[in-house]
């Protein structure tokens, strides 16, 4: 089995001694990914093919520490990880441990269900441990600076060579050719350069305070996955594999749509919306009681409209010129944000969702992290699983954001991979190294749970 | 701009999805964006539209030349490139009938209706998979099928708000702020579409049926803006996330140059590169600097500021992005929509593609969100423009379920199409 390379048939045949045992019933239960993506767009994306069975295999470097990715730093002071709380950043308790690398909030979220390999591609045996690895695998996914991938040998022209099945997707910032091939960003940057800060912010503040928030990681990881499946069916189709591009910018500006028609078919440059529609009014976010606790309120036409005046009791709104009809409303939008808010303003943001949502207004409040561990619709369809790391407790997971009549493991299996954890299972039952070959490549710092000292 | 035109394109026939049929019943904004993606990738999508009215989104601006009208909807003509159209009323025996023998022959339906409203028709899952056993159906909803909120209404604001990435997007003194546009929609049909695309490889190989419920709560929970890191932190004791004070981390904030605003980002770990580019390099060997602890301090971050904004200031958004690809420093201009259509990378990749359509005349649309270099060669076809309301009704009632002119003449006197 470690050795089957036959892509087309190997659907619903699991490998077996995978340490994460993927349920064979797993939609891509028996295919086996390579993993080199790092920081979020491209985990998030091998994250998806691990919940539906696929067993992913991150290859890591104890020499070397992709920041962002394990946290920022591999041994950060407990003064750093203090001040890292919060944003999704942080460790456990807010301590380091004794491995920090294996506490990071952001890879132990995104790293669930994947196996932990550790080797050094850049000396010889590294390279050949990782053409082995390529002639047993179904698919390859990056999201690396593209000349670092290239550096290290990772290039469609070397790898299909070695396995012309190989699903290759690669994901870049910007692509694999073009001026910006070697940008270094983030999602923040190219969603910048791609328009979208300067539309969602303040309308009355410079672009200075043009808001970073980052859909951009998940929407390149969700197409990543889906890019994979469709090169799956290409070589169910031609017998070959092939190489994809997703780069992040080519899978956000598709989210901005809108926007893009409008330039194309009307010249319009949207800018510095805020909380506004296009058109619609009602259509924002108010202060409620408490510290920092809000409630958005949008109306799409008119039944909605007439529910909310009749709730605040003020059913005079409805007709009054102002506010009879949405272009009204949406023309005089500062003064019925101006009674929309007042009527919040001394209530608890859940009491005004659920009295909305009654009457059919759509209404969300704006919710922190506690609010959703706790949220009672979220628990009420099993949302959270519960998960044991073996070096950050037991906590809470997300599982796949849709259920499955018919395959419902979809989703966690096992916590994330510490650095190294699965060496021994890839190298000898993967890749078919002896016993004393994998002592040698231990004896040659390849295989490790721990980071070079000289990494700070 | 050529890429449309360019002569490098593979025949439709020999797609990843060619040869799927998916039936449509989805409207709005996220159905047709996940329905769309299956038709990039080759798939017949056949969109059942109310009769008359259509979609509701081919109601909803923008309108080309700001006129309204069921075929100049911006957002309609986007999401529902590459399918084809026919009109239905759903609330018909016949109608309902139709649905049924559509069913027969697909592979796939997707809806995004109330969760309430399949079952209403008498087209729930247990009916589809009753006339198609190998059926795949996915159900698109705000909530999910399932659970107390599942009839809440929403929209864009209301959702991005209800899932948690909105506390902490915006100035920490001000209102929190939402997405732009459809952004949090756009993002459920494209899990749709993946999860829907992965499923069918399961039913596919084992031959059995499956009902997808796609709530999309539960996607922005897990995906928005990496929101499933951000439940993670709180558990891991770091408290709620809040909305970040602008250039409250070392190196990193928007900052005005010469010519509009330049994004970046550091913080003490990734700062050296930074202080390499703004001219502070001399200072890494002293010990205020030269470990991410010490520079951590807030006395840094003050000094830092004099630097980085004179230096900002003095140099247009080409120079500093020229600069930061230079010192490894990662960052990018605040564009407009005018500059990211310009954008020499993008029109370098032939991203945006031209489309004809009979109201608009060839215009840009944003293009596919891969490139896929097949071996045997060729792109991913050109897109074919979104369909005029119920354009391919008799085609469909003739090539797929076998009508002859007169019972099509029938059903459209009863206003069943």
């Amino acid at each position: 089995m470690a050795a089957d390379n036959s892509g087309v048939n190997s659907l619903g045949s699991p490998n077996p001694g995978n340490p994460t045992q993927p349920d064979p019933s797993l939609p891509l239960a028996g295919l086996r990914i390579i993993d080199f993506t790092v920081v979020f767009a491209g985990p998030y994306g091998t994250m998806q093919l691990a919940d539906w069975g696929a067993e992913v295999i991150r290859v890591e470097s104890t020499t070397h520490f992709a920041s962002t990715t394990r946290g920022m730093l591999a041994r950060p002071a407990l003064a750093t990880v203090q001040a890292q709380t919060g944003m999704g950043m942080g460790m456990p308790d807010s301590e380091p441990g004794e491995r920090p690398w294996n506490r990071s909030a952001v890879f132990n979220a995104h790293g669930r269900n994947k196996l932990g390999m550790t080797v050094n591609l850049r000396t010889e045996e590294g390279q050949e441990a990782l053409e082995r690895l390529v002639a047993v695998s179904d698919g390859l996914v990056e999201n690396n600076l593209p000349q670092s991938m290239e550096r290290q040998g990772i290039t469609w022209e070397r790898l299909s060579k070695i396995n012309p099945k190989l699903i290759m997707i690669r994901m870049p910032a910007f692509g694999l050719d073009g001026p910006y091939k070697g940008y270094r960003t983030w999602g923040n940057h190219m969603e910048a350069i791609s328009g979208h800060p300067l539309i969602r912010t303040y309308s009355d503040l410079s672009p200075e305070y043009a808001p970073a928030g980052v859909p951009s990681d998940a929407a390149s990881g969700i197409g990543s996955a889906l890019a994979f499946l469709m090169g799956k069916r290409y070589l169910k189709r031609t017998g070959k594999g092939l190489l994809i591009e997703a780069p992040t910018a080519e899978n956000f500006v598709p989210l901005l749509g809108e926007f893009i028609m409008d330039y194309s078919m009307n010249g319009r440059v949207w800018t510095q919306m805020g909380n506004n529609h296009f058109y619609l009014a009602p259509h924002n976010v108010y202060r409620t009681q408490g510290e920092d606790q809000w409630v958005t309120i949008a109306c799409w036409n008119e039944e909605q409209w007439q529910a909310l005046c009749e709730r605040m009791r003020r059913p005079e709104l409805a007709d009054d010129p102002r506010f009879c009809d949405n272009e009204s409303r949406f023309k005089n939008k500062a003064e019925l944000d101006a009674i929309i808010g007042e009527w919040v303003a001394d209530k608890h943001a859940s009491w005004v969702l659920d009295q909305l949502q009654i009457v059919g207004v759509p209404s969300g409040a704006v919710i922190n992290e506690r609010d959703a561990i706790e949220d009672r619709h979220l628990e009420h369809r099993g949302f959270f699983k519960r998960m044991t790391h073996p070096e950050a407790g037991t906590h809470k997971t997300p599982m796949t954001p849709f259920k499955s009549m018919n395959n419902p493991g979809v989703g966690p299996r096992r916590h994330s991979p510490r650095l190294g954890e699965d060496n021994e299972y890839v190298y000898k039952q993967v890749l078919g190294y002896s016993d004393e070959e994998y002592a040698e490549f231990d004896k040659k710092g390849h295989i490790g749970m721990d980071f070079d000292p000289s990494i700070p | 701009m050529t890429s449309q035109q360019g002569t490098n394109r593979r025949d439709a026939g020999t797609l990843p999805l060619s040869g799927v049929r998916v039936i449509d019943l989805t409207w709005h904004a996220a159905g047709p964006f996940g329905t769309r993606r299956l038709a990039d990738y080759g798939a017949d999508v056949i969109k059942i539209e109310r009769p008359e009215t259509g979609d509701p989104a081919r109601d909803m601006p923008p309108f080309y030349k700001d006129e309204p009208g069921l075929e100049r909807s911006g957002l309609f003509l986007y999401t529902n490139l590459g399918k084809r159209s026919m009109t239905l009323n759903l609330k018909s025996e016949r109608g309902r009938q139709i649905v049924l023998d559509l069913v027969k022959d697909a592979d796939v339906l997707v809806e995004s209706f109330s969760p309430r409203v399949m079952p209403s028709l008498g087209l729930d899952y247990e009916t589809l998979s009753g006339v198609n056993p190998r059926l795949l159906m996915t159900s698109i909803s705000n909530y999910g099928q399932t659970g107390p909120y599942r009839d809440w209404k929403a929209t864009d604001i209301t959702s991005y708000a209800m899932g948690g990435a909105m506390i902490n997007t915006g100035h920490p003194e001000r209102e929190p702020l939402h997405f732009g546009g459809h952004v949090a929609a756009f993002q459920v049909g494209a899990m749709a579409a993946a999860a829907t695309s992965m499923h069918l490889l399961g039913v596919e190989a084992s031959g059995e049926g499956d009902h997808l419920d796609v709530g999309a709560l539960p996607v922005w929970m897990g995906a928005i803006d990496r929101r499933q890191s951000y439940l993670m932190g709180y558990q891991y004791g770091g408290g709620n996330s809040t909305r970040p004070y602008p250039a409250g981390a070392l190196g990193s904030g928007t900052w005005i140059c010469q010519d509009g605003y330049f994004m970046t980002t550091a913080g003490p770990a990734m700062f050296p590169r930074m202080m390499q580019m703004v001219g502070m390099g001399d200072l890494l060997e002293t010990p205020e600097w030269s470990t991410p602890l010490a520079r951590s301090a807030p006395e840094r971050l003050d000094e830092s500021l004099a630097v980085i904004v004179p230096w900002m200031l003095e140099r247009t958004k080409k120079e500093i992005r020229a600069e930061c690809q230079k010192y490894g420093v990662l960052g990018g201009p605040i564009n407009s929509f005018d500059d990211l259509y310009n954008d020499e990378h993008l029109q370098h990749r032939e991203f945006f593609q031209e489309i004809d359509h009979p109201t608009t005349g060839p215009i840009p649309y944003p293009g596919y969100h891969v490139k896929m270099h097949f071996v045997d060669g060729g792109e991913l076809p050109a897109r074919k423009r979104a369909p005029l309301l119920g354009e391919h009704t008799d085609e469909i009632l003739r090539d797929v379920l076998g009508c002859d002119d007169a019972e099509i003449a029938s059903l459209r006197a009863e206003g069943v199409v």
